[in-house]
């Protein structure tokens, strides 16, 4: 590649997180450090009822058997330093009022905040037709269409507030995809979660817009534990978005988030997230520690949950959404796209668990490395015994843009069935130099064709976000590309 | 190991009462690390990510009473024949439980500039000096340290620069001993330049007793040496059998390994090649067939330390009754291996709902200059295929086992040497229609 390639890829490589401003508002934060009173002092904070007091104390109690018999966790192909547990404040919510009527009570600070990120929550009321439940740090302040899905019997709110009025349907399903013992971030999570979405979709209902939720993190050394759970009933359809930026600072923050879906039978839900968490600067500096747990769970037959990311941001990504295909003929898939620079570290990838028969599942994913950055895709297709006619192909291809990059694969491959048909490839190579050649040959310069090729690589994947989400996360992955190039 | 009935605490109490006696003088010291690093690394734990989907340790605690290196072996009316190639004109070395049998073996006619000798009687020799125990400290595994450190003897075979040895070199290894037994066979190659060999391993097994099998292979292929080994492992089902292979090779090398596993046993294959130099090519390739309870883990590395080489490797393998099939591969490109193009694919065929594939294809890559991919896939056979030939008047089980011998081809069709070839394709068709 020309000189002038490789200057371009190093500036992509160092260039810096655009979004990283701090927001000045006031913060509610509890000390540093995790114990049973902290989780008390956060039950408390948010009046919650008994029942999920005592889950969380099971939860911690759960966690720290789990840090004394096992560890730190340190099988993904990351390098980082233990997390120190004690060294983050596990509760921050903006000091505002709790809870608005309209926008016009909201911080304006707040909303110019979302104004600078590009999500103007009224604009987008308009426009998109989205709901969006803001959560900054780690309580709701914002929800919208509220009332016009409640039309519907679609209950989309804080988790905090499903806690409080809707308790049978929290109790009955959290946890139900996710235990507290799962690992040991999900039981951290379930330990000192702060707020979160829920949404439920009742029977036969197609939910009439696309329910959005914007994550950010605020306030220096705090660890943000979101927890979403999202029931849909019997023949519902939902689709379901993530997006979140974080502002600029230089201590590791903590996000440790659980998110759960249950599919009933026929029902469909659609999870697509653009997660870009401040990376860190270019010595690899501060960032974002993402520790996600994720996993939907299609239980009734002819269900179907598509898991679709953009992944961009965070010092360290720890994330595999996964789906429990436990009804017959139900459908798992898995789409993503994870850009990795300067000293970023991903190892993501998916679950597929086929237990019920004639279950299928696709996995597509796209690993783009530049600067020093290391991006690993690790997945588990698991085909049970009891699994006949399971169908899997996946594919895993990697882009390596520079020389000091490292793109891995490690897929597993556990097969209990004769007829089950599971497909693994997987590809890695740079890009291409006759393409850059045949573009510039046509007058396209070296930086666009870059550009081009790799979002021609992704673009399969991009094409399976929600339009408003796919032009976004196109924009993103532009800029991310761009760096200080104009 | 704090626990003194392990096997880590037998093996090391069994090789303290050995220090001093039976240890050749120039091994000694060699001994005396490899069992510090033994100690250091311990048999893997039932979590280990490298063993995950063979617990080897629980396997070993089945066998609680090992007799470590037999003595006293006795080849009087021992049967070569299951582990002899008909039509195979090669030079002949027999090891017997590890122990290597001059008066069993025959290498007469070998041309000048090439050795086979007892690594016993060699253990002085320069190549020997050299080699043994010299390649990939990066590969160390437990097992091969504990073969190390109990070597007396084994295969040295020794080929100048510029030799071509003109006939396969025929290694039958055979397991007699009648109680359970640890036994450690060990093989040293040393290709010198432009040197050509090929190499058959017959790996089986006389007596029923339970044995535990710890193999070890090193080969240095120096420069524009073209090698060939192909490795036959037909065990009892009481047999343990790990196989470490590594392979170093200098630029401008060629080295090919076939590793065909039909064991009713245990079987862990580990390989590990390091290409440490410009244009090698390193093709490695495996078929397993797993029937009745077998359990065959095929564990192979690639680590690509320099750039402009080449490397294919493909294992195929049928699953039936019981059984389990293990593959986990890495092809590893280092920083600033450019220009490297590295192949990887495993295909499976589990033909009952019995049976269990765990595949495990895996790339790491650190340069960006390099064309890497890998595939696998695993299914049933070809219902449509199946069909097609039945409509052609061809029987059930003749079609099904016409369909998986094509299958098993492509990996046997790399077999060179033709009587070798016919020997397996007979064994696996012959195992394939017991049913």
């Amino acid at each position: 590649m020309s000189t002038t390639g490789t200057e371009y890829l190093n500036e992509v490589a160092a260039s810096d997180y655009e979004w990283g401003f701090v927001t000045d508002i006031e913060a509610d934060t509890v000390p540093k450090g995790l114990s049973e009173d902290v989780i008390r002092l956060i039950s408390s904070k948010k009046a919650e009822p008994e029942w999920l007091l005592d889950w969380r104390l099971k939860s911690y109690a759960h966690f720290e058997k789990m840090l004394a018999e096992k560890g730190f966790p340190t099988w993904a192909h990351l390098d980082y330093p233990e997390v120190d547990f004690q060294n983050v404040s596990y509760y921050s919510a903006p000091n505002s009022k709790p809870k608005y009527e309209s926008l016009d009570e909201v911080d304006p600070k707040l909303l110019d905040t979302f104004e600078r990120l590009g999500i103007p929550i009224s604009e987008q009321k308009m426009l998109a037709g989205v709901a969006v439940d803001v959560v900054m740090d780690s309580v709701s302040v914002a929800t919208t269409f509220k009332d016009e899905l409640a039309k519907q019997g679609v209950i989309f709110c804080s988790f905090g507030e499903a806690v409080e009025k809707h308790p049978d349907l929290v109790r009955k399903y959290m946890g139900s995809v996710v235990p507290n013992t799962d690992n040991l971030f999900a039981a951290l999570n379930s330990a000192v979660f702060t707020d979160g979405s829920f949404a439920y979709i009742p029977k036969g209902v197609r939910c009439p817009m696309e329910l959005s939720t914007y994550f950010r993190i605020n306030a220096a050394g705090t660890g943000q534990f979101e927890r979403t759970l999202i029931v849909a009933e019997d023949d519902s359809y939902v689709s379901y978005l993530e997006g979140c930026t974080a502002p600029r600072r230089d201590e590791n923050q903590l996000h440790a988030a659980v998110v759960e879906i249950v599919a009933k039978r026929g029902a469909e839900v659609k999870y697509s997230t653009v997660q870009n968490w401040y990376p860190g600067d270019a010595e690899g500096k501060g960032g974002v520690y993402n520790f996600v747990t994720k996993r939907g769970i299609c239980e009734g037959d002819d269900s179907k949950i598509s898991w679709t990311q953009l992944e961009t941001g965070s010092a360290i990504t720890w994330k595999y959404p996964s789906v429990i295909l436990k009804g017959d003929r139900s459908v798992g898939e898995f789409y993503s796209v994870a850009f990795t620079k300067g000293k970023q570290q991903a190892d993501t990838g998916t679950k597929m668990i086929h237990l019920g028969k004639d279950t299928s599942s696709t996995i597509i994913s796209k690993g783009i490395s530049a600067g020093n950055s290391q991006n690993a895709y690790r997945g588990l297709v698991k085909i049970n015994p009891k699994a006949s006619g399971a169908r899997n192909f996946s594919q895993c291809d990697s882009m390596l843009l520079g020389d000091r990059c490292g793109a891995h694969t490690f897929p597993y491959l556990e097969i209990a069935h004769p007829n089950a048909k599971v497909e693994h490839e997987a590809t890695t190579s740079k890009v291409g130099e006759d393409q850059i050649f045949y573009c510039k040959q046509r007058g396209i310069s070296e930086q666009d064709a870059i550009k081009l090729i790799v979002n021609g690589f992704c673009k399969e994947i991009l094409a399976k976000l929600p339009m408003e989400f796919a032009v976004e996360a196109q924009k993103l992955l532009a800029i991310e590309l761009e760096g200080s190039v104009g | 190991m704090s626990d003194r009935n392990s096997i880590e605490s037998r093996l090391l109490q069994e090789w303290e009462s050995r220090a001093g006696s039976a240890m050749n003088g120039r091994l000694h010291d060699s001994r005396a690390e490899a069992i510090k690093r033994f100690r250091d690394a311990g048999i893997p734990a039932l979590r280990s990510e490298a063993w995950k989907y063979t617990p080897i340790r629980r396997i070993l605690d089945r066998m609680p009473t090992l007799d470590i290196d037999p003595e006293g072996i006795n080849t009087d009316g021992l049967d070569l024949g299951a582990s002899t190639i008909e039509g195979l004109d090669a030079y002949r070395v027999v090891l017997v439980d590890g122990r290597f049998q001059a008066d069993l073996s025959d290498v007469t006619g070998l041309p000048k500039g090439a050795r086979i000798l007892d690594l016993r009687e060699s253990s002085s020799d320069e190549d020997v000096v050299r080699h043994l125990d010299g390649t990939g400290t990066e590969a160390r595994d437990a097992f091969a340290e504990l073969n190390s450190a109990f070597v007396q003897d084994g295969v040295a075979i020794l080929v100048d620069a510029g030799v071509i040895v003109p006939r396969p070199i025929l290694i039958q290894q055979i397991v007699t001993a009648q109680k359970p037994s640890l036994v450690q066979p060990r093989l040293l190659g040393v290709f010198g330049r432009n040197s050509q060999a090929r190499l058959v391993e017959v790996c089986s097994t006389a007596g029923q007793a339970e044995v535990l099998t710890n193999a070890f292979s090193e080969f240095h292929t120096a420069t524009g040496a073209v090698i060939d080994h192909v490795r036959l492992i037909d065990e009892h089902a009481g047999a343990v059998h790990i196989n470490n292979l590594r392979s170093y090779q200098e630029g401008g090398s060629n080295f090919s390994t076939n590793v065909i596993t039909v064991s009713a046993g245990t079987v862990r294959n580990q390989s590990y090649f390091l290409p440490d130099g410009e244009h090698c090519e390193t093709h490695l390739s495996g078929f397993y067939l797993a029937q009745d309870g077998a359990h065959i883990d095929n564990h192979t590395l690639v680590d690509h330390a320099k750039p402009e080489c080449y490397s294919n490797e493909l294992f195929k393998g049928i699953l039936e009754n019981k059984s389990v099939g293990v593959f986990n591969g890495k092809v590893l490109v280092r920083q600033d291996a450019q220009k490297i193009n590295a192949y990887q694919s495993n295909k499976s065929v589990v033909l009952d709902d019995t049976s269990r594939m765990y595949s495990k294809p895996e790339l790491e890559i650190y340069a960006d200059d390099v064309r890497c991919s890998h595939g696998a896939t695993t299914g049933e056979l070809d219902k449509d295929a199946l069909f097609y030939l039945q409509a052609r008047g061809i029987r059930q089980d003749a079609a099904r086992l016409m369909l998986l011998e094509a299958f098993a081809s492509d990996v046997l069709d790399r077999i060179k040497e033709e009587p070798v070839r016919a020997h397996v394709d007979q064994l696996i068709r012959s195992r394939l229609s017991r049913n």
